[in-house]
């Protein structure tokens, strides 16, 4: 009989309150047996049932829970008799990996979320935002430049630029079509497509191009990119990055999602400016201008890019000039083509910026 | 009591900063693969050989929380509450570009409730942690309300700035006192009757250096623009001169009065606290504190933050060592609860603040 000599002193809390009462425990061949110091019997632990729960350091002892009652606590001293004692050491509760497994799992179907879902996805809801409210919004920040810059007022020119605009604008969905168009004095050679239907040129551009194919090669682009919402998308796109890296890094401090969101947006943008390059065949085409102009504009910025450093607006987030003028020309079909403006026109335009006579 | 029993100190920290620091390090690398999502289980491994590296009256404190349940708080939250938010904040945006006044209202209104939802957050994280911490078999827990919380510190972040700094000791207090009042351990409930008195000696000290600090840098800042334009130093060199004179002046003149003052703040409010008729103390001094978090400083920033875990294990043994009781509470008379917590984890603060202190 080794159950006299496994006699063990130990401490015992029932997990029903929080005292702790001293114990002999005694090994049988089916578990341990918890008595009292009066030898009242407390509990019956089965041996399929012990769980090890660390060590008792300062007694040398173990420290002991029972899955059957798994509030109370047990500890053993001396514990090496004991540990001879039972049939098989208890193990600790087995690490588990499927938190890891889960955790790589997640990252990966996050990551491929998006880079897959993205794009098509701002697309898709900047095709949910209300028209007027697009509008509304590129109004405000058209108004807003105008403030930061000066406007160009020449009214012939305007109307002229209007009226180009109005022609491209054709086959875009109709309520699209509506678009004004700003010249605001500025050296750089730029123009934007703010959200709804507002084209910003600056006079760097009007000065640098020669001839009306060229401003019609530009503004068909702008064109594109409003009738395919490219901007609100964009901004819909920067959101989601930013929510997107705040949510799995939880950095609140937006650094990450700045961080990650600057790093794509260059992608899409350049993505963006392709596919307004290819719209703005289409517009020019129907519009019976041919994209000679357009291609012959991007050929010059090549050349220019090679000296300034003016040009770096469109270079961040633009193709570069040499790529896009190869990809308009492979596209270029030999047709005859009109005149984009009339001569009178052309110089109205040139004229925009210039004070009005009295 | 009557009598005042003797006083003890029955926690005892036995963990060692070798086996905190490769857990750091392994979390670190399984955060990286896992795009940060580890996290959460990596905390959870963290608070176990926190908590479980300390006995109180010779048995182990032990922490159940788990890793799925910090993630699905997390996830909670990001839906149902930071995802609505940004949503309104992004539509606010819109409104304040297009002129709109409401949407001035609408974003001061998300920013005011983000801040008391930072404080909710706080607490409720708090419950959590003392649901899931187990001694003897017996769950902590606390009650109260997380609004309630979040309302009282918005008081006392209004009342502040109102009292040139004098509400703060109070305000401090105050909170300190709503928290442990509302502190359980199984069915009995901490009482806390601490306050400030006797603090503002010590505030005294804080308030007159933080005056002598401003006066100071105002001095140093007036040199600093006199030096700018006398001589031929650039502004960016003189500005980072300026700014870590200002640091070694922060350090000698507010560090030390304001570790003196935290260190007082402590000791009365650990003499406050009382359990099942025992009182807690706090052998706080200024010196060691100050070394403390100097130390932890110095660890968080040096290791970008990897190495947290290693401060939080400082400050377990720091309040281990110090914690006196006087007396042992009458655990016999402690119950479990039938309150068993949250089922999910402090997934608002995890969103909202992104650095937990574990």
């Amino acid at each position: 009989m080794n159950g006299i000599a496994a006699d063990r002193p130990g401490r015992f809390s029932d997990g029903r309150s929080a005292a702790v009462r001293k114990v002999v425990v005694r090994v049988l061949a089916t578990g341990l047996e918890i008595r009292g110091a009066d030898g009242f019997l407390i509990a019956v632990w089965k041996t399929g049932d012990l769980i090890a729960d660390g060590n008792w350091a300062e007694k040398r002892g173990v420290r002991l829970r029972c899955a059957s009652e798994p509030d109370a606590r047990l500890a053993i001293e001396d514990a090496y008799v004991i540990r001879d004692v039972l049939p098989q050491p208890p193990s600790p509760p087995r690490r588990k990996r499927h938190a890891l497994v889960l955790a790589c799992l997640l990252g990966a179907g996050v990551l491929a979320g998006l880079l897959l879902g993205l794009a098509p996805g701002s697309r898709l809801l900047a095709h949910l935002v209300p028209v007027g409210l697009e509008r509304q919004w590129g109004q405000s920040i058209a108004t807003g430049l105008e403030g930061q810059m000066k406007a160009c007022e020449g009214r012939d020119g305007l109307r002229v630029l209007d009226a180009l605009a109005r022609r491209l604008a054709e086959p875009l969905p109709a309520e699209r079509r509506q678009v004004s168009i700003h010249v605001l004095r500025s050296k750089d050679i730029n123009a934007l497509a703010l959200p709804g239907g507002e084209i910003i040129l600056f006079s760097g551009l009007l000065a640098k191009a020669e001839g009306p194919d060229e401003l019609a090669g530009v503004l068909a682009h702008e064109l594109t990119h409003i009738g395919q919402r490219h901007v609100t998308a964009a901004m819909i796109r920067a959101l989601g990055v930013g929510v997107f890296a705040t949510m799995i890094t939880g950095d609140a401090s937006g650094l990450v999602a700045s961080g990650l969101g600057a790093a794509l947006a260059g992608a899409y943008s350049r993505e963006d400016e392709s596919a307004a390059d290819m719209g703005a065949l289409s517009l020019l085409e129907a519009a019976g201008i041919g994209s000679e102009g357009l291609a012959q504009f991007f050929r010059r910025l090549e050349i220019m890019e090679g000296q300034q450093g003016q040009l770096l607006a469109w270079l961040g987030t633009h193709p570069e000039s040499g790529s896009r003028a190869a990809a308009v020309e492979a596209r270029r079909r030999p047709e005859p083509h009109l005149p984009a403006l009339s001569d009178a026109d052309w110089q109205a335009v040139k004229r925009v910026c210039s004070k009005p006579k009295p | 009591m009557s009598i005042s029993a003797p006083l003890q100190r029955p926690f005892v920290h036995s963990g060692g900063t070798g086996a905190m620091i490769r857990l750091a390090l392994v979390n670190l690398v399984l955060s990286v693969v896992t795009l940060s999502l580890w996290r959460f289980w990596g905390k959870t491994r963290v608070r176990r050989q926190l908590w479980g590296g300390t006995t109180a009256w010779a048995d182990p404190v032990e922490y159940i929380g788990t890793g799925k349940e910090l993630f699905i708080g997390f996830l909670l939250v990001l839906f149902v509450i930071y995802l609505p938010i940004v949503g309104g904040l992004a539509w606010a945006q819109v409104l304040v570009a297009a002129g709109d006044p409401l949407g001035g209202l609408v974003m001061s209104v998300l920013y005011l409730l983000t801040v008391l939802l930072v404080a909710v957050g706080l607490y409720r994280a708090r419950r959590y942690q003392m649901s899931r911490t187990r001694w003897r078999g017996i769950r902590g827990g606390q009650t109260g309300s997380g609004w309630g919380y979040a309302l009282r510190s918005l008081l006392v972040w209004i009342a502040v700035p109102l009292s040139l700094g004098w509400a703060w000791p109070w305000g401090e207090m105050w909170l300190a006192r709503y928290r442990f009042n509302n502190t359980t351990f199984g069915d009995r409930r901490f009482t806390c009757d601490a306050t400030a008195s006797g603090l503002y000696g010590r505030f005294l000290l804080v308030w007159i250096s933080g005056l002598l600090f401003a006066l100071v840098a105002a001095f140093l800042a007036w040199g600093a623009a006199e030096v700018a334009r006398g001589s031929g130093l650039s502004e960016a060199r003189v500005g980072f001169l300026f700014t870590m004179a200002l640091a070694v002046l922060a350090v000698i003149i507010l560090v030390l009065p304001w570790a003196w003052y935290r260190a007082g703040f402590y000791r009365n409010l650990a003499a406050g606290i009382r359990f099942e008729g025992s009182r807690f103390a706090a052998d706080a001094g200024a010196w060691r504190l100050m070394r403390l978090v100097a130390g932890n400083m110095v660890i968080s920033l040096f290791s970008l933050g990897t190495l947290r875990p290693w401060a939080s294990l400082r400050t377990f043994r720091y309040a281990c060592a110090i914690i006196g009781v006087e007396g042992e509470p009458d655990f016999a008379a402690v119950h479990r609860s039938a309150d068993t917590g949250p089922k999910t984890g402090e997934g608002l603060i995890a969103v909202l603040d992104g650095a937990g202190e574990f």
